[in-house]
């Protein structure tokens, strides 16, 4: 409620007055953080569709499942057939994938590519753009009808992320975020990720509503015709049993 | 005496003799054939992974800035360069590269490759040992002449491809390609690279591997100068190349450097393993060159399993036809072998005479078909026939059809085919030698 409050004040004084202070961007940061932000645990369904260059689309219907406080989150491909059983399994810092065709389960990247789509673990995790970044205010503008800031957030030493160079397009209005666009190291356009609709569930164990995307829409900037689409649906807060998270239970999916 | 008698029985023998020489040449041959191509295979493939992928002894390793995340670098390259350098008997040539793996994209396709970082200065070598291709190689009707300079790859944020490559990517000399890859931190990166020269393919080897300059490898990942990814040492006889990695392993070991044990598979298989273990810093991974391209010696062991069951097969065929050639031989003449054992020939001389025979027809078909196989082989050779099929030629590693004929193999063949058709005589031979001489006379009258 308090991050709630001290952003409306912000977005009112910001769309009256002067650029916001570092102080006022850190917080739009924070509140985008907090509002995603679930204190207990998280299940959705999750539709992957991707279009790539010289390739059939591909569409995966996956459950992602997480535990915020414990920084565990799991994601369990259930379509097509030839992908049911697949999974990836975040233990602390570590990211394992298991493929059930082979029985296998291998360390990936924390910045893995889900399911070779244009979608990455991150996407589908807990927003910590404030802990992972250093924010600074670019401007007010226009995205379609909407009025934004628009800012850029450049990776804080010694952390890892995939894009070092993120900017931003936050609606001024509700404080969601719009528009993003990651830049790697040399500068070049990476992804331009839409954010078309918010949605907003009650959180029993927060007290408060929890935000999440209901549509995001990956434009790869360098292949081009790349793009990935991914529908969030059944956002269920409830609690999750306790071993979910466990190699054993991803491995039983599939049997 | 019992050879001439030998002889004179082959000739007498006729549709039969022959028929029986020319399966066992047809055999020898295309054994011949077969080893002769696998050793060209073996051939391509020490070329194609000693010129591309490895030195003869590699010296790379693994570091480690926390215990989950690993790299493919050798930090502190110098010292460990004169380390090498100064315990590797017979070396010829040291080199370093830089190794990546990158998502190489043009306008029209992409593709994922590994990355070596050369330094053309260094790389005389490899230069020599590569062909420049044509633009007609690589597109569909492009110009033939020969265009391209692979010691452009001196410039910054250049690139040398293979044919294949710059077909599959659509790309000619001139176009730029963006190379995309995570440097060691996992962050995204990028850089644009120009097309400076294409070359002739060199098997399966060259359809992943670019070349670049060793700074835009430094720059993608951000690496130290004094870093590497694999120091390479050549030497004058690449059969010592495991007693030299031991000997450079001890020589490292006894300057405190820590090194892993011996596994004899290419880097790129070790990152789940090394991951998976609780250290940092740096260690070192010491391989010879046929451990780098181990991945790849299924080839080799599926063309010597087929054509091993492939021979098996066609020898009992003809192991069981010299049998029954003999058989009908020992009945045919049984009246013969009576006489002679009537005027005193022992049993052991009727043996041996008919040995000598199936020795001798052995001996000289396994010959002609032996001297007409390399014949073949070597027409083969110089008509440097092109493979049509991409995959054929990814499997072969050659983009024409390569022999290697090897003189102790065609001895060993024929001697051994020989011996073959002796063996197979034995059990007819002992049966016309133990036949009583009057029995054998009642019985041809």
């Amino acid at each position: 409620m308090k991050h709630l409050l001290l952003l409306t004040t912000l977005l009112l004084s910001t769309s009256a007055n002067a650029a916001p202070s570092q102080t006022d961007v850190l917080e739009m940061l924070n509140t985008i953080d907090e509002r995603q932000r679930n204190s207990g645990d998280y299940k959705a369904l999750a539709y992957i569709e991707q279009k790539e260059r010289g390739k059939e689309m591909t569409a995966f219907e996956t459950v992602i499942y997480r535990r915020d406080a414990t920084d565990k989150m799991m994601i369990l491909f259930l379509r097509p057939k030839s992908e049911a059983g697949k999974g990836y399994l975040r233990l602390d810092k570590n990211l394992f994938i298991f493929d059930p065709s082979v029985g296998k389960w291998e360390r990936r990247t924390e910045r893995e590519r889900i399911g070779g789509t244009d979608s990455r673990r991150a996407d589908f995790d807990q927003s910590r753009l404030a802990e992972q970044y250093t924010p600074s205010y670019k401007g007010e503008s226009k995205l379609g009808k909407f009025a934004v800031h628009h800012l850029e957030l450049k990776a804080k030493e010694g952390v890892d992320v995939a894009f070092p160079v993120v900017e931003l397009w936050i609606d001024q209005k509700t404080g969601n975020v719009l528009k993003a666009q990651d830049r790697a190291l040399s500068g070049r356009l990476m992804r331009t990720v839409y954010y078309p609709k918010w949605r907003k569930v009650f959180s029993e164990s927060k007290g408060a509503e929890v935000y999440f995307p209901k549509a995001i829409h990956i434009f790869d900037e360098v292949e081009k015709e790349n793009q990935t689409q991914v529908v969030l649906q059944k956002v269920d807060l409830n609690p999750l049993a306790e071993n979910i998270f466990t190699k054993a239970w991803l491995e039983s999916q599939s049997r | 005496m019992l050879g001439v008698i030998a002889f004179r029985n082959l000739r007498q023998g006729g549709k039969r003799t022959y028929l029986l020489g020319i399966a066992l040449a047809l055999v020898t041959g295309l054994l011949v054939t077969l080893m002769s191509l696998s050793n060209g295979i073996n051939d391509s493939l020490v070329r194609a992974a000693t010129t591309l992928a490895a030195g003869h002894v590699n010296i790379a390793g693994f570091y480690k800035s926390t215990p989950k995340e690993s790299a493919p670098i050798v930090t502190d390259m110098a010292p460990i360069k004169a380390i090498a350098a100064a315990n590797a008997p017979g070396l010829t040539r040291v080199i370093d590269r830089h190794r990546g793996w990158a998502k190489a994209i043009s306008d029209t396709g992409s593709m994922f490759a590994g990355l070596y970082g050369v330094d053309v200065a260094d790389e005389g070598a490899l230069f020599a040992a590569l062909q420049v291709a044509s633009e007609a190689d690589y597109q569909d009707g492009g110009r033939a002449e020969l265009r391209g300079d692979p010691n452009r790859l001196g410039e910054p944020n250049s690139v040398v491809l293979f044919a294949a490559q710059a077909r599959r990517l659509g790309v000619t000399l001139g176009d730029r390609i963006t190379l995309r890859t995570e440097t060691l931190r996992g962050m995204s990166n990028t850089v644009d690279v120009e097309v400076v020269a294409v070359m002739q393919n060199l098997g399966m080897m060259s359809s992943w591997n670019l070349l670049l300059p060793k700074q835009t490898i430094l720059d993608l990942y951000g690496l130290d100068p004094n870093s590497t990814g694999a120091i390479m040492l050549y030497l004058d006889d690449i059969e010592q190349s495991p007693a030299v990695m031991e000997q450079v392993r001890s020589a490292l070991e006894e300057e405190g450097y820590t090194v892993m044990d011996h596994d004899p598979r290419p880097f790129f298989s070790k990152f789940e393993v090394v991951s998976g273990q609780d250290w940092t810093g740096q260690q070192l991974d010491l391989t010879t060159w046929d451990d780098e391209v181990s991945f790849m010696s299924w080839i080799l062991t599926a063309i010597d399993s087929v054509s091993f069951l492939l021979v098996m097969v066609l020898a009992i065929i003809i192991a069981i036809g010299i049998m029954n050639a003999m058989w009908i031989a020992v009945r045919e003449r049984t009246r013969e072998v009576g006489t002679l054992r009537a005027i005193g020939m022992s049993q052991r001389r009727v043996l041996a005479m008919f040995m000598i025979e199936a020795t001798a027809l052995g001996f000289i078909a396994t010959t002609i078909g032996a001297g007409l196989s390399v014949a073949l082989i070597l027409g083969l050779e110089a008509a440097a026939i092109e493979i049509p099929v991409d995959a054929i030629r990814a499997i072969l590693m050659s983009d024409t059809l390569h022999f290697v004929v090897s003189p102790t193999q065609i001895l060993l063949s024929v001697v051994g085919f020989t011996l073959f058709a002796a063996i197979a005589s034995i059990w007819p031979a002992v049966r016309a030698a133990r036949l009583p001489p009057i029995t054998a006379i009642q019985r041809t009258e």
